[in-house]
C-alpha cells in the first residue's frame, strides 16, 4: 500500500539519520568534549596561507601555543623573557645581543641553538614580502657565542627586543626551514605540539610534556576555525566546543545565561572617520572640530553598536597603557552649527560631503548610517557610499574622497604604536589617507627612533595622540571591543595586544 | 544514450573557453590593485609599501600586459595545471580538489535526501488533489520553498544541536557532520520537486495513456508509478542538473554556518582576497560542471520520456 510505503521510507529516512548519529560515538552536543584533559576550541580566523610567518599567520601559532619568539611582553608592555633571556644593546648602538634560554628543545627533539635561531630569522627576512616587524630596517642576524645571537640594524632602533615579540619571528627546528615554506608541524618549541593540520578546517595540538616553562592545561586541544561568529556561539551552546573567541554581541546576554562564561576586552583598533585634509571643506579645522563635535560616540558604541565597541577619546584605546579611557563627550550639535557657520556653512550654503567604506566589517555600514543622520542634524548633508575597500584605496590615496570610514589597528605586528603614527600620520606617510600634514607632529614622531625608555616611548605615544585630536585630524569613532567565551573550560586570559598565547593556560572543567 | 550525450558535449570547449575570459576578467574589472588585494589579504592591515607591491606583483606574474597574463594563464590551464593559490600559496588543483569533494558529498546527498522525500511526497499528494495529504505536503513544500537557508540551518542547529543535543553544530569529518547541513540543503529542492511531480503528476493521471492502462484493468499502484510517476519525473530530471551546479558552488551560507570547508567557501574566500588562480579555475570548474550535468539531466530526460526519446532518434 502507498501509505504504508510512505511510512517505511519516512521510517528509513530517519534512521538514517539517527543511524548516522550513532556513528559519531559521541552523540551530538557532545561533540568531540569527551576524553579527560580533551579541549575542543572555535578560534576565529583561520591560518591565510598554511601558517606561514610571513601572512600573520605566525601570530596565530603564537597564539595557540605553539611558536615562540626571543622575547614576549609583560602587562606594562615592556620586553620580557621568551626564547631569550636576556638582552642589551652592545657598544655599537646598532647590534643587540640576545641569550638564548638553556635547555630548550624543539619538537622534533633538536636543541635551540644560536644557528637554529639564525636560520629563522634569515629565512623571514628574506622572503619577498618580510614582516612590518623587522621590514625596512637592514635587519642582518649572527650567531654569537654558543648561547646568544646579535641582532644588527642599519641604523640604531631601540625597540628591537620588542619587535622580537612579533609571533610573525617565530623560531622552528631547523628542519622545518629544508623546504619552500617552513613545516611548521612538530616543529615548534611551545607549550603544545601541532600535531595535525587539515587545511583551514581544524588542526590538534598535543601537549608537549618537555616545555621548558608552565605545562599546558589540557593534553589535546582540537581547534577549529568557524568564521561565523553566530556558528562559534551556537557550537559553544551545544557543547561543541568549549571555548570560542569572537561571539556575536546580540548572543551574549543569552550565553551568559546558558551558563558560558563572557569575557569582554578592549581590542587594539579604533574605527575612524578620515577627513581629507587636502582639499575642501576639511582643510579648515572649524569644519572638522563641527564634524567631531556633531558625531555623539558614547551614543554609537552603546546604542548603535549594543555595546560592542567603547567610545573613542582618541586614537589609542583601552587596550594599550598609554591609551584614553574617558569617554568622549556627547554630541553638540549647536557647537558644530556655530562652527560652520564660522566657516561659512549654513542653511544658506549647506554643506554637502560623501562618506565612503566598506562591508567586510560589519559594524562599518551600520556606523555610515548612523553618522549620516547625527551630520544630518548639525545641517551636514552626507552621501554614503559602501563599496569595494581594493577600489576605493587608489581614490582615497589620492585624496580623491570627503570622508573615509575606517578600521584600522593601531599596532603593527608587536606593541608599538611607532609604525601606525608614522605611516598614517606624518606628511610622508605611506598611508596617510587623511593627508594631514603637520611639521610639529612630524617633529614629535620623529623622536621615537632615538628614544630608549619603554615609558617615555609610551608618553610620546600618548602625546602624539593628544596631536591628533587637537587639530582634529579625524573622528576617532569607537575602538571595538574582543569577546571570548568558555564552558567546561577555565583559565582564559585576556590579551587585548594579541600577541600572548592563548590556548595554552585554558583547561577542561567538566570531566 | 551515448549519442546525444556526446552531441550535446560538442560545443563545451567553446563554452568553457568563453568561460576563462570572463572568469578572467571579472576580478580585473573591479578596480583596484590586485597585489595590494593580495597582500591585504595576507597580512590584513598592511600599508602599502611600493618595493613590496612591486615584487610581490612580479613574483604573482602580475606585472605584465592583461593579455599576456590570459594566455600565460590558459596555457597553464590546457596543461592541467591550475597554478598557485596567491593567499595560501598552495596547488590550486589541491585546494579545488579537496573542496569538491566535500561539496561533492554533500550536493549528492542532499540531492538524493530530496529526491526521497520529494518526488514520493509529490506523487501521493497528486493521487487526491485537495485531500487532507495533498494539503499538509503542499503546506510543507510552500514552507520548504520559502524557508530561507540563513533561517533554516540556525532553526535546525538550535533545535537539533543545542536543543536535543543529537547532531554536532559545526565541523565536517565523521557522518554526523553531515545531518544538519544536508537537511538544511535538501529542504528546497526537496520542496521544489514535490510541487513539480505533484502539478505534473496530476496532468498525466488525465492523459489518454493512463485512462487506458486503468481501463486495462492495471492496479492503481502500478498505473500511478509505472505510467503517471515515471512520466512526471521528466521535469524534475532535468531540473536536477541544474541544482547540481547550484548545490556544488552556491551552498556558501550553509557551509559557512556550519563551518564546511566546500567550494562555495573557498570562492567567497577567493572573491574577497582577490585570489585570481582560485576564482578563475574555480569558475571554470563549476562552469564545466554545470553544463555537463545540464547534458547528462537532459540525456536522462530523454530516457524517461519515450516522446522526446522519439523526437530525438529522429534527428
Amino acid at each position: 500500500m502507498p501509505r504504508r510505503r510512505a511510512a517505511r521510507l519516512v521510517a528509513a529516512v530517519a534512521g538514517a539519520i539517527l543511524l548516522a548519529a550513532g556513528c559519531s560515538g559521541q552523540g551530538g552536543g557532545g561533540g568531540e568534549a569527551g576524553a579527560d584533559g580533551e579541549l575542543t576550541v572555535a578560534l576565529q580566523f583561520p591560518p591565510r596561507a598554511a601558517y606561514a610567518f610571513d601572512a600573520d599567520d605566525g601570530a596565530r601559532l603564537q597564539s595557540l601555543g605553539v611558536a615562540e619568539t626571543l622575547t614576549t611582553v609583560d602587562d606594562a608592555v615592556q620586553p620580557a623573557p621568551g626564547l631569550a633571556t636576556s638582552w642589551e644593546q652592545t657598544a655599537d648602538p646598532r647590534t643587540w645581543r640576545f641569550v638564548l634560554r638553556h635547555g630548550v628543545t624543539f619538537h622534533d627533539g633538536s636543541p635551540l641553538t644560536p644557528d637554529a635561531v639564525v636560520t629563522a630569522l634569515r629565512y623571514i627576512a628574506g622572503v619577498t614580502a618580510p614582516p612590518r616587524s623587522i621590514r625596512g630596517i637592514g635587519f642582518t642576524i649572527a650567531a654569537d657565542g654558543a648561547d646568544a645571537v646579535r641582532i644588527t640594524t642599519a641604523a640604531p632602533d631601540p625597540v628591537v627586543p620588542l619587535r622580537m615579540s612579533s609571533g610573525n619571528l617565530g623560531i622552528l627546528a631547523p628542519a622545518a626551514y629544508t623546504g619552500g615554506q617552513p613545516d611548521v608541524v612538530r616543529t615548534g618549541t611551545g607549550p603544545y605540539v601541532l600535531n595535525t593540520v587539515n587545511g583551514t578546517d581544524s588542526a590538534v595540538l598535543v601537549r608537549n610534556d618537555g616545555y621548558w616553562g608552565p605545562k599546558a592545561g589540557a593534553a589535546r586541544v582540537t581547534v577549529r576555525y568557524v568564521t561565523d561568529p553566530q556558528s562559534r556561539a551556537l557550537a559553544l551552546q551545544s557543547g561543541d566546543v568549549q571555548f570560542a573567541e569572537g561571539l556575536p554581541n546580540a548572543s551574549l546576554d543569552q550565553l551568559r545565561s546558558a551558563g558560558v562564561d563572557v569575557a569582554e576586552y578592549p581590542a587594539a583598533r579604533t574605527i575612524e572617520l578620515l577627513l581629507n585634509q587636502s582639499a575642501a571643506p576639511f582643510s579648515d579645522l572649524r569644519v572638522r572640530q563641527a564634524v567631531t563635535k556633531a558625531i555623539d560616540r558614547p551614543v554609537l558604541a552603546a546604542q548603535v553598536l549594543g555595546g560592542a565597541a567603547a567610545p573613542a577619546a582618541d586614537l589609542f584605546g583601552a587596550a594599550v597603557p598609554w591609551g584614553g579611557t574617558a569617554p568622549p563627550p556627547g554630541a553638540d550639535v549647536d557647537g558644530a552649527k556655530a562652527l560652520l557657520a564660522e566657516a561659512g556653512y549654513g542653511p544658506d550654503r549647506p554643506l554637502q560631503v560623501r562618506l565612503w567604506t566598506f562591508p567586510n566589517r560589519p559594524e562599518m555600514p551600520v556606523l555610515a548610517g548612523a553618522i549620516q543622520s547625527m551630520l544630518g542634524r548639525a545641517g551636514i548633508g552626507v552621501e554614503v557610499t559602501v563599496g569595494d575597500y581594493s577600489a576605493q584605496e587608489p581614490d582615497v590615496l589620492a585624496g580623491r574622497f570627503d570622508m573615509f570610514l575606517n578600521s584600522r589597528s593601531y599596532l603593527s605586528d608587536y606593541p608599538d604604536a611607532t609604525s601606525t603614527l608614522t605611516s598614517d600620520y606624518t606628511c610622508a606617510g605611506s598611508y596617510n589617507i587623511d593627508h594631514y600634514c603637520s611639521a610639529a607632529y612630524d617633529a614629535l614622531t620623529a623622536r621615537l627612533p632615538t628614544v630608549t625608555d619603554t615609558a617615555e616611548r609610551q608618553r610620546l605615544f600618548a602625546e602624539a595622540a593628544r596631536v591628533l585630536t587637537a587639530d582634529a585630524v579625524g573622528v576617532m569613532v569607537v575602538h571595538p571591543l574582543n569577546t571570548a567565551g568558555s564552558r567546561g573550560a577555565s583559565g582564559f586570559v585576556a590579551d587585548p595586544l594579541g600577541v600572548r598565547p592563548v590556548l595554552p593556560p585554558l583547561s577542561r572543567t567538566d570531566t | 544514450m551515448l549519442g546525444p550525450l556526446l552531441r550535446r558535449l560538442l560545443p563545451l570547449p567553446l563554452i568553457l573557453l568563453a568561460a576563462s575570459v570572463v572568469a578572467f576578467a571579472l576580478p580585473r574589472l573591479v578596480g583596484g590593485d590586485v597585489t595590494r588585494a593580495v597582500l591585504r589579504a595576507r597580512v590584513a592591515s598592511d600599508a602599502p609599501d611600493p618595493a613590496v607591491t612591486a615584487r610581490v606583483a612580479a613574483e604573482l606574474g602580475l606585472d605584465g600586459p592583461v593579455a599576456g597574463q590570459y594566455l600565460r594563464w590558459l596555457g597553464a590551464v590546457l596543461r592541467g595545471d591550475l597554478g598557485i593559490g596567491y593567499v595560501a600559496r598552495t596547488p590550486v588543483a589541491d585546494q579545488l580538489g579537496s573542496a569538491l569533494g566535500v561539496s561533492g558529498l554533500l550536493t549528492g546527498a542532499a540531492l538524493a535526501l530530496a529526491a526521497l522525500v520529494g518526488i514520493p511526497a509529490g506523487v501521493l499528494a497528486a493521487r487526491r488533489p485537495g485531500g487532507p495529504l495533498d494539503r499538509a505536503l503542499s503546506a510543507a513544500g510552500i514552507a520548504g520553498i520559502a524557508v530561507p537557508e540563513f533561517v533554516l540551518a540556525p532553526w535546525l542547529v538550535l533545535v537539533f544541536a543545542v536543543g536535543a543535543g543529537l547532531f554536532p553544530a559545526i565541523g565536517w569529518g565523521g557522518p554526523e557532520h553531515l545531518v544538519l547541513p544536508v537537511l538544511t540543503l535538501a529542504a528546497y529542492p526537496a520542496a521544489l520537486a514535490a510541487q513539480l511531480v505533484r502539478a505534473e503528476t496530476i496532468d498525466v493521471l488525465g492523459r489518454d495513456h493512463v485512462r487506458l492502462a486503468r481501463a486495462k484493468g492495471l492496479p492503481e499502484r502500478r498505473v500511478l508509478w509505472r505510467h503517471a510517476a515515471r512520466l512526471a519525473l521528466t521535469s524534475v530530471t532535468s531540473l536536477s542538473g541544474m541544482f547540481v551546479a547550484g548545490l556544488l558552488g552556491g551552498a556558501v551560507v550553509v557551509e559557512t554556518v556550519f563551518g564546511i570547508p566546500g567550494v562555495g567557501r573557498l570562492l567567497l574566500d577567493a572573491v574577497l582576497a582577490r585570489d585570481l588562480p582560485v576564482l578563475q579555475a574555480g569558475t571554470l570548474v563549476l562552469v564545466a560542471v554545470a553544463v555537463v550535468a545540464g547534458m547528462v539531466a537532459e540525456v536522462a530526460q530523454l530516457a524517461l520520456d519515450p516522446v522526446a526519446h522519439d523526437r530525438e532518434a529522429d534527428r
